[in-house]
């Protein structure tokens, strides 16, 4: 059964756009990605599915229950990091703690306790007082605590540093260990491609593509920057398979490669190399190769 | 249930002294100089308009709970403890949205019809606790002057807010079913409590446009220092509160929160 099943889910505010025909499943067990610009629809599809907001159209099935029949039941099995996480200034963070423990009739201390040494929380001071990547910690604690079966994070690292990032993509791939789904809608493709299997990608309120991150990332490729000893040929580096828009200044290329990278290492190697960087693409160069290439809107799975 | 009704009440603890202690300290001093202007008030009273007298319910001050009435119950405390309610439930619900703490709360298995019955009853204990702290000092006051304030008197008097107020809170709840902003919420709650209270003043004055006085809870309200609780009124009056909360549950249940 799917964790989280969607058919052409809508959401209108009035005239103003909010999600279009949005069909989605994350697998139990899974790590999803859902990847989009600010203002593309992420967060109103998890308001949605949360039953925040009421859709205006299609459907959402969480554990196989109706997103609002049955919201209650769903939320006793799910935990939820909201973009930006609050709780009121004055409300400690384990003041929140106790009072969400309580609405979920758990104890969750010890659990909580070893989450905020990890993730170096401070549970004592008020909310209020702490910066946004703390309160941020806070939210994640509040989130993951009870053990949930699906993870919902809303933009979960904004706030964090590196370091942090790192430790809470640790603790993602371990609730996933553990048969947890994870629902992580973000706007950095870097994140989403070190702990997604799959990737869901929203563009103006429309599911534009669904792919696995590996697929997803062997079609947009890597932008590649070489600086040679000697000016490059290219032809050279046009016939290579997977190359493309290629441009040469002297001993400067830039080039775009997909898929497999391994013959244009070892036909650069081939040189003497001065300088050389594998990027990935930005987001809007990802939306582009979707568009280009006409995929369906409305997505799939 | 009761855990969303404790955690409603922990964040308002300092509502109790930050409205029952003036709030008791006013009366408390009304009651305090009584003895002293008792002879003086009582003659002022007298030549009064009889039109004014009527309107403020007041026949003669020559007790101190009629002072009482006069100068803190039939105004200042049912207006002061009916905004103290607004403000309870818009901060409990449409504060609770603003500051993202609604999102968090409805992550857990909790009904939004329940989280609002927990916020109605935590405002309802809330103004009972604070009307409690009000008469306490109130009592406090007359004993150490001897102001010979009657316990059975002052008790009627004070618990006659309650069901007032608590309607005022329900129509909060009834207005953040259309929208989840605090100054709005409390605004428009603020605006129905002088309203109803001078559609009263002016039916009153007016015995032509008693009618409007129907509009109006204070209609309801009466004198219950002086007279006794009237339980028709105490319990129709709590009634429909109950009832506009549940309209107001429905409302909340139907709407969208938007972040």
């Amino acid at each position: 059964m799917a964790a989280i099943e969607t058919e052409r889910l809508t959401k209108r505010y009035g005239s103003a756009r909010g999600i279009e025909d949005v069909t989605i499943a994350v697998e139990e067990g899974e790590v999803f990605g859902f990847l989009g610009p600010n203002g593309a629809g992420k967060t109103t599809t998890i308001r949605t599915l949360l039953d925040l907001l009421h859709p205006t159209g299609g459907s959402a099935r969480v554990f196989g229950l109706d997103s609002q029949r049955d919201s209650v039941a769903i939320r006793a099995r799910l935990g939820n990091l909201p973009g930006d996480f609050g709780f009121g200034k004055h409300v400690s963070g384990r003041e929140a703690l106790r009072q969400l423990a309580r609405l979920r009739g758990i104890d969750g201390r010890e659990r909580a306790e070893e989450l905020a040494r990890r993730f170096r929380a401070d549970l004592e001071r008020p909310l209020g007082e702490l910066s946004r990547g703390n309160r941020q910690k806070v939210g994640l604690i509040l989130a993951v605590f009870h053990r949930p079966e699906l993870l919902i994070l809303d933009e979960p690292t904004s706030g964090l540093d590196p370091l942090m990032q790192e430790e809470f993509l640790a603790l993602v791939r371990e609730e996933r260990e553990r048969g947890c789904a994870v629902f992580l809608s973000s706007h950095e493709l870097d994140e989403v491609e070190r702990v997604c299997d799959r990737v869901g990608i929203i563009r103006g309120g429309r599911v534009i593509a669904v792919e696995r991150v590996d697929e997803l990332l062997d079609k947009t490729g890597r932008r590649v920057e070489v600086e040679l000893a000697a000016p490059v040929d290219p032809e050279e580096l046009r016939r290579l398979p997977g190359v493309g828009e290629v441009e040469v200044d002297g001993a400067r290329a830039r080039f775009r490669v997909s898929g497999d990278v391994d013959p244009v290492v070892k036909a650069i190697a081939a040189h003497h190399v001065v300088d050389l960087e594998f990027a990935r693409p930005t987001l809007e160069e990802v939306f582009l190769t979707y568009y280009e290439e006409g995929q369906p809107e409305g997505g799939g799975r | 249930m009761t855990a969303l009704i404790a955690a409603q009440l922990r964040d308002r603890r300092r509502a109790l002294l930050a409205w029952g202690l003036p709030l008791g300290l006013m009366a408390g001093f009304e009651v305090s100089i009584f003895p002293s202007i008792e002879d003086a008030i009582g003659k002022a009273v007298r030549d009064y308009p009889q039109a004014l007298k009527e309107a403020f319910g007041i026949v003669e001050l020559t007790t101190v709970e009629q002072y009482l009435n006069a100068e803190m119950l039939s105004l200042i405390v049912p207006l002061a403890v009916g905004y103290l309610a607004a403000r309870s439930i818009a901060s409990g619900l449409s504060g609770a949205a603003e500051s993202g703490r609604l999102d968090v709360i409805l992550s857990a298995p909790v009904s939004r019809r329940r989280l609002v019955a927990a916020g109605f009853a935590a405002t309802a204990v809330e103004l009972a606790e604070v009307l409690a702290v009000t008469l306490a000092l109130t009592l406090l006051a007359s004993v150490l002057v001897g102001g010979g304030l009657s316990f059975g008197s002052a008790l009627a008097g004070f618990a006659n807010v309650w069901p007032l107020a608590l309607l005022f809170a329900a129509l909060g709840i009834v207005v953040t079913g259309f929208t989840l902003r605090t100054a709005i919420v409390t605004g428009a709650v603020a605006g129905a409590l002088v309203a109803m209270y001078v559609a009263d003043l002016v039916g009153r004055l007016d015995p032509s446009l008693d009618w409007v006085r129907y509009a109006s809870v204070f209609r309801y309200y009466g004198k219950a220092i002086e007279d006794g609780v009237d339980p028709l009124s105490f319990v129709g009056v709590t009634a429909v509160a109950v009832a506009v909360a549940a309209l107001g549950a429905w409302l909340f249940e139907r709407r969208d929160l938007t972040s």
